[in-house]
């Protein structure tokens, strides 16, 4: 299938994130970041009066259950994550083999719900390492303690003047952040002044 | 000022933006004076003390909400998804 690809679009931090070691070089990393590349991106959005129904035509398609609260849920490689009431993110796995990801969804959604590419719209980055969590802490408002925030929770919120979508998908603890890939380049700003002290390690590339 | 969003929780006011008052009605459209789209337009009480207003969480969930707020305190007081409200008042004027 891989003919049917269509190209990831260039990466918003093409020049920024370039694999090696940022602030402190000491000891191991405190913080471990990566560029996230999903095959799709696409925003579902249901029509008015139509979540049961989406919800039962997702359990149906992908066998999951579609969060109704700021949750994450991933499923034959499709993660969905809660953005809004009635408004979902979409992300296919690197190797999801239906492509185009969001004109599939759309078909399958059709009548359901409204379904929009973002495959260009938004930059995503993974974070893990002994301090991520003292990093995040500097600039996301909310309580990220494991007794408030686990796997699978999610959350939109303002970092540095920007919006980003946070969720974490490990409890080692793995978060993922997607934000509009105009505001990449600030986010990544912030990101590299706050992991500094810890030490940062920028991974692929 | 914190905003229990209903959808996200307790947030700063950082990530809201205020519209205003909550308590005015857009006039029917086919039989409203002069005077009433004034009224609508331009004309707002200033309470000192509870009041409700909308706010939106456009740095969160982007929900619009009706935020019952103390004007003296910035306690608030309730917060309710907006569309709520404006479907109960459709139910309860047709």
């Amino acid at each position: 299938m891989a003919d049917a690809m269509q190209p990831l679009p260039l990466s918003a931090l093409a020049g920024s994130i370039t694999p090696g070691r940022k602030g402190r070089r000491s000891g191991g990393p405190g913080v471990l970041v990566e560029e996230v590349r999903p095959s799709g991106i696409a925003t579902i959005i249901a029509r008015q009066g139509q979540t049961e129904a989406l919800a039962a035509k997702v359990r149906l398609d992908l066998g999951c259950d579609l969060p109704l609260k700021p949750r994450r849920v991933d499923s034959a490689g499709v993660a969905l994550i809660w953005a809004g009431p009635g408004r979902w993110l979409a992300l296919a796995a690197a190797d999801h083999v239906d492509a185009p990801f969001a004109a599939d969804l759309e078909t399958r959604l059709s009548g359901l719900a409204s379904v929009m590419d973002q495959g260009h719209a938004l930059s995503l980055l993974r974070l893990s390492g002994p301090r991520v969590r003292d990093a995040l802490a500097k600039g996301f408002p909310i309580d990220l303690h494991p007794r408030a925030f686990g796997p699978d929770d999610a959350a939109i919120t303002l970092v540095s003047h920007i919006t980003a979508h946070i969720w974490q998908t490990r409890a080692d603890p793995v978060y993922e952040v997607a934000v509009a890939r105009s505001l990449a380049a600030s986010f990544w700003h912030w990101l590299e002044a706050s992991a500094a002290e810890y030490g940062l390690q920028i991974e692929g590339g | 000022m914190r905003i229990p969003c209903v959808y996200c929780g307790e947030r700063g006011h950082e990530e809201f933006a205020y519209l205003g008052d909550a308590t005015v009605q857009r006039p029917d459209a086919s039989s409203a004076t002069a005077a009433e789209w004034h009224d609508y337009g331009y004309v707002r009480d200033n309470p000192s003390g509870s009041h409700r207003e909308l706010w939106q969480h456009v740095s969160g969930c982007r929900a619009w909400l009706v935020v019952t707020r103390d004007t003296r305190t910035h306690a608030i007081l309730s917060v309710e998804a907006a569309r709520d409200v404006a479907l109960s008042r459709e139910k309860a004027a047709p």
